[in-house]
């Protein structure tokens, strides 16, 4: 009898709450068809999936997962609350944040008469763990379908280094766990409170477990919003810091307990490298402001800091090393991924990826130069030649290769009047000559 | 040093084994049935007739040898074939005998035993080491285990540069296991290929002698030592590959590749004068890649070979004579590099071009910069101390081995300039505390608590002083992995 009325006690509200704000958010909810292309034969194919994603504006702006829309995308079919179809664009996206932003084709839905709602988003910030929480959105493509959990976790750590797609995620937000139903093509949807106000955006699960799925935060979402509607992108800085949690360490470095951030290793030729910092020292302060890192779940606001900085910002950091403590001046640079340009090269059969400097740093590449071998097509004269998945380019007919658009040029070249080309490759350090023939 | 590939480079080529193909033995037996039974049957039986009488003696040439490797938990026994080299016991191994992972004071109580002869009798052995140019292994038999040896070189043939032709009859000795008492069994083939890899090599029909064993031509003249890690290609037809899946299949107890007495003999002689076979020289180029013919005919190279040069490694003797990456070697003592198939067989020439000389030695080499060409004179070096010379020391409460930093750690890990400082895991075991504090095998560890490792001595002085202090409760390593440091604290107690 006692927990029959408790139900009722707590079903209640929440009937009441859902006629309004919730009727709204359902409003709101898109299914999203992507057409995507892919570079890894060798040659341009096209791939397709489903998600989901949420609109945020009246004039059509909808958030969904960086890794259902992304540059990669070629059509994105919106499917509305009245199973309308309406095409949308990408206006950006960040994959660390897993968050990409769509403009619907208002023109087209202005002419058809389309109407729909705009959510609003939520404070993630006051969640509590047990609070009740729905998702909503396109799990293996059943459009429209609202599930129910609680939160977990308000505030869980994980960082994905190859997380989507093989871009990093997760490095600067802390994520909403929940145990509402999420499966595959549910990413991209909301994560909603009773009221109907987007608290997060559903981005992945454990496969195989039970109920084990996360969101981003709306506070992460609400901030990647505004810098995507304003730039079409989100640039952050980077000083090659790379934290671990303190823990335990403080009796070892003789810290006051909640003071400092361990400084796990500095990446070579990072500004904090060029600043002299290095592995096993302690981050006290930045710029002034003291630094907790004592559990993993304080390190993505710390990161979050330190990405916020303007490019090209001095920033001073107090750092103890052994006894001593002092004051290092950093330069800030831009965060760039180590996944770079892509394109296809057909004419050789080749698909390439630029070399970013964090691919080169990962790899312990001397430098940035060239571009990545991401697939080769049987038959053609890459892969006749011998190129293979993995090769860096460096060189094409001697020239050095600095620029995705100079193995394009010269791609296109071959393409228009076929003759030998004298490539230049590294593997694994070796470096290697290759002859492309027509 | 670096310059240097694997000694059995060639492991994983294909050889044409073409009866083998298409002549199956029985069906072989069926044909010389039905063409003259008593003639073919006649000279076979004078053939056979002379080979068992060759035999005895010869058999008296090849030795089975036993070592054990002890490690930081195990001792594990290994067991090679070797060939008598002189009148004094000396017995050279294959290169693949020893792993290069382990340093010289690991191989312990090196037992020696004689085909078929009850395993409960052997000889003890000293291990005298590796040569640096044939990477062959040297032991020297116990005086009072030499009777009834007979060295190699009593079975020379009589013309010494002679090789066996193709369709000619070689046979060997191939050695059953320790619990068969080492039982020799004999073994026959035809020569169906001579080629240089860059040791000429005779390729068998069939399978012709254990390798690191001799065979020998019908007049029981040494032809050669059978090489193992020869392998066949084959298509493996299953459930799981339908259209089946190439594989490559090795023998490890017969060899139908023999590497050719005229390149053999000659260093029979090299006895190392020390374990780690010092001298040895390095050039200090890394990554030496062959140019393929495609290539080489876009650079106008044809009728040669050639090899581009990936990497100069800092205070070599290539960089001190101002070798550059990117070279490309043309010509060794200003003869062009020979022509081999496969086109990376030549990496191994250079190799033995540079192995074969001594410190203070000159090599000049001709390459190919951009398109000039550039004539250096590269003074040899000796080379620097290698992983299996640097000193070691297992720290057995930890759970740890470390070892030396030496040059070609920093080369692996990307050093540049090369520091040597820090000490590698050489060993980690399972579940100890530096194993559960997050240390792997290989990482570069730099500082222990927070202080920076300056020698090896050093190390190992702070690391002693740590196990032995029953009060402490942790201490803290700074170590590296790929690039990358990462702060470990282990727990003691």
């Amino acid at each position: 009898m006692l927990w029959l009325l408790w139900a009722v006690a707590l079903g209640v509200p929440a009937q009441a709450a859902m006629s309004r704000g919730f009727e709204r958010l359902l409003e709101a909810v898109v299914r999203i068809d992507v057409r995507e292309v892919a570079y890894e034969d060798g040659a341009q194919r096209f791939t397709s999936g489903v998600g989901s994603g949420v609109i945020v504006s009246d004039n059509g702006l909808i958030l969904t997962n960086a890794h259902v829309a992304s540059p990669r995308s070629v059509e994105l079919s919106v499917t509305l609350a009245s199973l309308e179809q309406v095409r949308a664009t990408l206006i950006g996206w960040d994959h660390w944040t897993d968050l990409a932003l769509l403009q619907l084709d208002m023109a087209d839905a202005k002419r058809r008469g389309l109407a729909f709602t705009y959510a609003r988003l939520g404070e993630s910030e006051k969640l509590f763990a047990g609070q009740t929480v729905y998702a909503v959105g396109t799990p293996h493509g059943l459009t429209r379908t609202v599930t129910r959990g609680i939160i977990s976790n308000p505030r869980r750590y994980f960082a994905d280094n190859t997380g989507v797609r093989g871009y990093e995620t997760g490095a600067f937000n802390t994520w909403l766990q929940t145990d509402a139903a999420i499966n595959p093509g549910n990413s991209g949807g909301p994560l909603v409170t009773e009221d109907g106000r987007v608290v997060g955006i559903n981005s992945r699960g454990y496969l195989g477990a039970d109920n084990l799925a996360f969101a981003i935060p709306a506070s992460t979402a609400r901030e990647v919003l505004a810098k995507l509607t304003a730039e079409g992108r989100v640039t952050r800085s980077y000083l090659g810091i790379v934290p671990g949690a303190l823990r335990d360490l403080e009796g070892f470095y003789q810290l006051a307990l909640n003071t400092g951030m361990l400084i796990n290793s500095v990446d070579p030729g990072s500004p904090a490298a060029a600043a002299g910092l290095r592995g096993g020292d302690i981050l006290l302060a930045i710029d002034g402001v003291a630094v907790d890192g004592r559990f993993p779940e304080q390190l993505p606001p710390i990161q979050h800091r330190i990405a916020s900085y303007p490019l090209g910002a001095a920033v001073t950091l107090r750092v103890k090393r052994g006894e001593a403590s002092f004051d290092a001046t950093a330069t800030t640079e831009e965060l760039v991924s180590r996944v770079g340009e892509e394109a296809s090269l057909p004419a050789w059969g080749l698909s390439v990826r630029k070399v970013s400097r964090t691919y080169a740093r990962e790899n312990q590449l001397p430098d940035a130069e060239g571009v990545l071998v991401i697939g080769v097509q049987r038959g053609f004269p890459a892969q006749v030649a011998g190129l293979s998945r993995g090769d860096v380019i460096t060189t094409i007919n001697r020239e050095p290769v600095t620029t995705l658009d100079a193995v394009k040029a010269a791609a296109t070249a071959y393409a228009a009047a076929p003759q030998s080309v004298l490539i230049e490759a590294r593997r694994n350090y070796r470096v290697s000559l290759y002859v492309l023939k027509p | 040093m670096m310059s240097r590939l694997p000694r059995f480079v060639f492991s994983f080529l294909s050889l044409p084994r073409l009866g083998a193909r298409f002549l199956p033995r029985g069906h072989a037996a069926f044909l010389v049935l039905s063409v003259g039974v008593l003639v073919v049957a006649g000279s076979a039986a004078r053939a056979e007739a002379a080979v068992a009488d060759l035999w005895p003696e010869r058999l008296k040439t090849v030795v089975a040898v036993e070592y054990t490797t002890e490690t930081e938990l195990e001792r594990r026994p290994a067991i090679s074939f070797g060939v008598v080299a002189d009148d004094e016991g000396l017995v050279v191994l294959p290169g693949a005998a020893v792993s290069q992972r382990f340093s010289p004071d690991q191989l312990q109580d090196w037992r020696v035993y004689r085909p078929g002869q009850s395993a409960t009798e052997y000889s003890t052995a000293e291990y005298l080491g590796r040569d640096a140019f044939t990477g062959w292994h040297f032991i020297r038999i116990a005086e009072s285990g030499r009777a009834g040896l007979r060295p190699i070189t009593d079975f020379l043939a009589a013309d010494p540069a002679r090789e066996p032709q193709m369709t000619e009859e070689i046979w060997g000795i191939g050695l059953r296991k320790k619990d068969e008492n080492f039982l020799p069994y004999f073994l026959q083939g035809r020569v169906s290929l001579v080629q240089a890899l860059p040791m000429r090599t005779a390729i068998a029909l069939t399978d012709v002698a254990a390798p690191g064993l001799p065979a020998f031509n019908a007049a029981g003249e040494f032809v050669g030592l059978a090489a193992g890690g020869f392998g066949e290609s084959y298509i493996m037809l299953s459930n799981r590959f339908r259209g089946g899946q190439p594989i490559v299949l090795i023998n490890g107890d017969e060899s139908a590749a023999v590497q050719l007495a005229p390149e053999i003999v000659p260093y029979l002689e090299r006895v190392p004068a020390n374990v780690f076979g010092r001298p040895m020289v390095w050039l200090g180029a890394n990554g030496v890649e062959p140019l393929d013919p495609e290539v080489a005919k876009f650079l106008n190279l044809e009728g040669q070979a050639a090899l581009v040069i990936s990497e100069v490694l800092e205070a070599s003797p290539a960089a001190a004579a101002g070798l550059q990456p990117r070279d490309i070697l043309l010509a060794i003592d200003g003869r062009p590099l020979p022509t081999f198939k496969p086109d990376r067989v030549v990496a191994a020439y250079l190799d033995r071009e540079i192995d074969r000389r001594q410190p203070g030695d000159t090599l000049n080499l001709t390459v190919l910069r951009g398109s000039a060409r550039v004539n250096l004179a590269v003074t040899l070096t000796e080379a620097p101390k290698t992983p299996i010379e640097a000193e070691r020391h297992y720290f057995e409460k930890l759970g740890l081995t470390v070892r030396e930093f030496v040059f070609a750690d920093g080369v692996n890990r990307r050093q540049t300039p090369i520091r040597l400082r820090g000490v590698v895991a050489h060993f980690v075991k399972a579940n100890t505390p530096v194993a559960t504090a997050g240390l792997q095998l290989d990482d570069w560890i730099l500082e222990i608590d927070g202080q920076p490792i300056k020698t090896f001595a050093d190390a190992v002085e702070r690391l002693t002083a740590i196990e032995a202090d029953a009060a402490r409760n942790e201490f803290v390593l700074l170590a590296s992995r790929g690039g990358e440091t990462s702060v470990m604290r282990v727990k003691l107690r």
